[in-house]
């Protein structure tokens, strides 16, 4: 399928707010209707078409992002279904906000609040995220509450803070206070995790592959057992392409520890084991 | 016509349209899958009196289930979307969620407004330490139960389908009858997207439309009944002492003729030296229901090779 090559040629320090690059998709915007847009940079207003180089005369459903870097807040936001955006390097802050369906790809890393309020759709990203993935942007009560955020690397502190709904799977490292006051929803990955796991936990499930060193206190354990839904879950895991494919289809025995008791919580920590 | 000397009659079965829906029950071996399905299949024979027909479509490997585990496919069908929804409740409630290691899921896409609560309603029984979770679209419930958890999705989708389609055979003897509808159950039983929702797939209480008692919608087929025939309409003719009646419900026409043709060519396999005299359709002049399966056209295809 072909794509519509959008080319950072600036050299500004500032953060750019990237959020025209999904209007422009969501709303098939001409490329020189695009151009002549202004955005700011700092103080000043500067035309897009100063920023970018864009390939096409009209934007295709498909967007390669070339030379980005890590000041490139909002990549994706709001990127509605049948869009997709590929990113050749690193993105800023916001990286998915709101994705309403869309999918994204990012070869290099992101920062905070990456997935933020995501409804739907797919992120994946080659490198690391910051923190507060999937969580809810400032303002909002309720965060991530829908789709996939894959990560290859590892994802920062507060991952899943507010999750509502949707599926984040980590195939490395996830730092401190995973999951806190998640609301639902599943976080899992294959690497190490934080401190103060699950704080603030209702439900949803944290599925990992070791114990944590220090779980929240309010989380109690209710023993071995073999859940029959983690082998849809893992069907589900085993579609992306990841590390999580060499998890067997049929492994469904698991450590249990439920809370947190704090909040009168019901979430499950499940821990593989056997 | 006459295929290899049994005659088919020149008439058509009469089929009415239902409402259909199909879940996979799963459970930790096919034994406990088939209890299950077998338990919620019961008492489910015709909507006269049951309000429900369901039967075992077909056992399910453990390579085609969500789960991964061995099922079995249950077809249910109601004559609107409310009572099948209520039966099938019931059933999974009664049936399924009491049977050791089962889980159930929807076993139909249907559209998005044609979906009836499978786990919607039954998460209740969970008294608040049920939980939910999303995998991809789909929602599941979590119940605790006292084997684990009763996993059922929350609901299944239905689609228009076609009841009541049927052949009566008529042989010289009563064992010659029951041969001859078993060779066409088994054919029959190969097929998906279908059941015989009768004992064993066979009916030997035909009925036709209506009564002589106004509170009975439906009575003895008694044209077709060997004892009466003496009776001036009677349907038999003299050497004929049993009809037997196979009743088929399918999602679609074609399911329904498919069925019929493999279940009427069982029969013509055995043969007029096998007993059987002649194969006829239910016929009620159209009081029946809309769809008419042509015995004759059924057969059509596979005349020539008799001649």
């Amino acid at each position: 399928m072909s794509h519509t090559l959008v080319t950072y040629k600036g050299s500004t320090q500032m953060r750019i707010d990237m959020r025209w690059l999904s209007e422009a998709l969501n709303q098939s915007s001409s490329a020189d209707q695009v151009k002549s847009h202004s955005i700011f940079i700092g103080n000043q207003q500067i035309p897009i078409g100063d920023l970018f180089d864009i390939s096409a005369d009209d934007f295709s459903d498909s967007v390669v992002l070339e030379n980005s870097h890590d000041k490139m807040d909002y990549i994706g936001f709001e990127l509605q279904a049948k869009h997709k955006i590929k990113v050749e390097g690193d993105c800023g802050h916001y990286t998915g906000a709101q994705l309403a369906g869309g999918k994204l790809k990012i070869k290099g890393n992101t920062l905070d609040y990456t997935a933020s309020n995501m409804r739907k759709g797919i992120i994946k990203i080659d490198g690391n995220c910051g923190h507060y993935a999937g969580s809810a942007m400032a303002g909002t009560k309720k965060g991530m509450s829908g789709g996939t955020l894959l990560v290859h690397g590892n994802s920062g502190d507060f991952t899943g803070d507010l999750m509502r709904r949707g599926l984040i799977m980590v195939e490395g490292d996830i730092g401190d206070y995973c999951a806190s006051r998640m609301i639902a929803g599943t976080i899992t990955n294959l690497g190490g995790i934080g401190k103060q796991v699950g704080v603030g936990m209702r439900r949803g499930t944290l599925l990992l592959p070791h114990k944590p060193e220090d779980m929240s206190t309010g989380f109690k354990d209710y023993g071995r057992h073999n859940l029959g839904y983690l082998t849809l879950l893992l069907h589900e895991l085993r579609r992306f392409e990841s590390r999580f494919q060499s998890l067997h289809p049929m492994r469904r025995r698991v450590q249990r520890y439920q809370g947190d008791i704090a909040v009168g919580g019901q979430g499950e920590l499940l821990v593989w084991i056997g | 016509m006459i295929v290899n000397g049994v005659v088919i009659d020149d008439t058509f079965s009469e089929a009415f349209s239902m409402r259909a829906t199909r879940v996979i029950i799963t459970a930790i071996n096919f034994k406990w899958a088939r209890h299950a399905a077998e338990t919620m299949t019961g008492f489910a024979t015709s909507v006269i009196g049951c309000k429900v027909e369901a039967g075992i479509e077909r056992m399910v490997g453990n390579h085609e289930t969500p789960d991964g585990r061995p099922g079995v496919s249950v077809l249910l069908f109601a004559t609107d979307s409310k009572t099948l929804e209520k039966q099938l409740q019931t059933r999974i409630g009664q049936c399924v969620l009491t049977c050791p290691t089962t889980a159930v899921f929807s076993g139909m896409q249907g559209e998005p407004d044609k979906q009836i609560a499978l786990g919607k309603n039954l998460r209740y029984f969970g008294d608040g330490h049920q939980t939910s979770k999303m995998i991809g679209n789909k929602r599941f419930w979590r119940i605790p139960v006292m084997d684990g958890e009763f996993l059922c999705e929350e609901t299944t989708g239905y689609q228009s389908a076609i009841g009541g389609g049927n052949i009566l055979v008529m042989a010289r003897s009563i064992s010659q009858a029951l041969l001859a509808c078993e060779a066409a159950i088994d054919a029959m039983g190969m097929l998906s997207n279908i059941i015989l929702p009768f004992p064993g797939g066979g009916v030997r209480s035909g009925s036709k439309v209506g009564s002589k008692y106004k509170f009975l919608s439906a009575s003895t087929n008694h044209p077709f009944c060997p004892t009466l025939k003496g009776e001036p309409d009677s349907a038999l003719d003299k050497n004929i002492e049993a009809v037997m009646e196979i009743v088929v419900d399918g999602l679609s026409k074609e399911d329904v003729f498919n069925a019929m043709h493999h279940g009427i060519e069982a029969v013509c396999d055995l043969g007029k030296s096998q007993g059987i005299e002649k194969i006829t359709g239910g016929n009620y002049g159209g009081k029946l229901g809309p769809h008419h399966f042509h015995l004759r056209e059924i057969m059509h295809e596979s005349y020539t090779r008799y001649i």
